[in-house]
């Protein structure tokens, strides 16, 4: 019972999380699972158990993702591979990478 | 809700609460089956991902017939010593411990695409609604008058890592002084197009060190190469007058090779060597060719899916198949890969599947510090792959730019790793 209880409290954590983040007009048009897709292509480089070289970028907030692709897409910040995966990236999928991100494992 | 789809917002609460299941890997039999072969950056990748995404409800068989897979990719940097060869080598036990994937060691020797049944070496055949082919590449030996398989190790080819690397590492660091290293970079189209240029940046490196009055020549059987004038600005920069690349058009072609002899006879010259590099054509793996999905030497592909032309329950992916724009890398194999495991994953589970979207980048190391790379993204054109924006390192950058560049290339190898066996 305790668990139910207890799984119910998260989920609806979740919900509200979830929902104040989406109030944000970055994460508008957010899609979990194109993020979890689209997040294949980062994941050849990104991964979580070093930052040697090319940083981890699990858990990170999803606004400082989305913000950080936008900033690599209008070429101001400065790394080719990161400005053409950014440059390739429309509004909605940056939003789903950004959520997606978010949701794990730091 | 804001802008924020219904739909969108349900199947993302719904993901968020999955997290709370921790659904178990399903062991019904009734489960669709998949077979890979080949546990290369495309072959890992996709048995990975198609067993992972799909929670256990796709029955997932690797056939590799390695125990332990030493990449291609960073090959060269354990030649340049750079990197030991126990560092290039990875297991596939976290496939099976972590997604459930059923590695078989064996060789796939045929398929039987009506019956959908691979048959393995050791006499077994494996059931497949879906098959997956990430071969890599075959020599093909007779391309090249007077080479074969006995002539491998005197002029090794050392192009699918392994012991023909070590070798090749022995024979540069055994090399008489003042001796000649001769390189035969391969015809288009064939594996890692900067590979034999990083490749002789490499015995470069170590010639400068322990063999200074040594040279190097390049009998390149092509007019241009990938990376031209980064490698070539490169090797004048930090091994000037060692390297002399000569290009067919003005050598004429290359008419044999001996191993007995050490010599490459040219239209121009006859060069003897002390330790060659000969790397002659290539084709597709040769289980692409027994399933009759090739044509000619490579495997056409449907760009949005990595579907086979000639069977659509068969992918090819990598260096096998003809990915137009993609050059035949194993970033190039791993982005594909997981194209067609979403494919096959809405083919065989009703699961989304999203639209093609392709990458690659090459590093490629010239020196110390010295990191160069070329990259680009692609989409699925209707009937090729197609680039939608590239670009290439700058020869004038500086110092700090370059060194952080071959930093990033070790973030990369760390990632595709993790990304293929983890």
């Amino acid at each position: 019972m305790v668990n139910i209880v207890f799984k119910f409290f998260i989920a609806i954590s979740c919900l509200l999380i979830f929902r104040g983040l989406l109030a944000e007009p970055l994460l508008d048009g957010a899609d979990f699972d194109y993020g979890e897709y689209l997040s294949g292509q980062c994941l050849t480089c990104h991964q979580n158990s070093s930052d040697e070289g090319i940083p981890a970028i699990n858990g990170a907030e999803a606004l400082y993702i989305a913000k950080k692709l936008i900033l690599y897409k209008n070429k101001e910040l400065g790394n080719e591979v990161m400005q053409l995966v950014a440059g390739a990236l429309d509004k909605e999928q940056i939003a789903s990478l950004a959520i997606y991100f978010n949701s794990l494992e730091k | 809700m804001n802008n924020l789809s219904r739909r969108s917002f349900v199947s993302f609460a719904l993901a968020s609460t999955s997290l709370l299941a921790m659904p178990a890997i399903s062991t019904g039999s009734a489960r669709p089956k998949v077979v890979v072969v080949g546990g290369g950056a495309g072959g890992a990748t996709a048995a990975r991902y198609i067993a992972k995404d799909s929670k256990g409800a796709i029955d997932v068989t690797l056939i590799e017939a390695s125990k332990h897979y030493y990449t291609c990719f960073y090959s060269n940097l354990y030649l340049g010593g750079f990197r030991d060869y126990d560092s290039i080598g990875h297991s596939y036990n976290n496939l099976s411990a972590n997604h459930g994937v059923n590695v078989v060691h064996d060789w796939a020797i045929s398929v039987d695409s009506s019956a959908r049944k691979v048959r393995l070496g050791s006499g077994a055949t494996v059931s497949y609604d879906r098959l997956v082919l990430s071969p890599g590449i075959d020599i093909k030996y007779d391309s090249i008058d007077g080479y074969s398989v006995e002539a491998q190790t005197k002029m090794p080819h050392a192009w699918k890592s392994g012991t023909q690397v070590k070798v090749l590492r022995d024979q540069v660091l055994n090399m008489p002084k003042g001796g000649t290293f001769a390189m035969v970079p391969p015809p288009n189209p064939y594996r890692c197009p900067p590979g034999p240029y990083e490749r002789i940046s490499m015995v470069a490196h170590i010639l400068k060190e322990k063999n200074p009055t040594a040279k190097i020549v390049v009998i390149d059987p092509k007019n241009k190469f990938s990376k031209q004038g980064l490698f070539m600005a490169g090797w004048e920069k930090h091994y000037p007058g060692m390297v002399e690349w000569i290009d067919n058009d003005t050598h004429g072609g290359i008419k044999n090779v001996n191993p007995e002899t050490m010599e490459i006879e040219t239209d121009l010259d006859t060069f003897k060597a002390d330790v060659a590099c000969v790397v002659p054509a290539q084709r597709a793996g040769a289980i692409a060719m027994n399933a009759g999905v090739t044509d000619g030497d490579w495997s056409p592909i449907v760009p949005a899916s990595m579907q086979t032309k000639a069977d659509s329950n068969i992918y090819v992916l990598g260096d096998a198949s003809v990915a137009s724009a993609m050059p035949k890398s194993g970033f190039s194999a791993n982005s594909q890969a997981k194209v067609a495991a979403n494919h096959i994953r809405g083919e065989l589970t009703d699961s989304r599947v999203f639209p093609a979207k392709f990458s690659n980048t090459c590093w490629s190391l010239v020196a110390t510090n010295d990191g160069i790379k070329v990259g680009a993204n692609y989409k699925a054109g209707e009937e090729k792959i197609e680039v939608v924006d590239k670009f290439v390192s700058k020869t004038d950058e500086g110092n700090a730019k370059r060194k952080k560049t071959y930093e990033e290339s070790i973030g990369w190898y760390n990632g595709i790793t993790t990304d293929m066996f983890s």
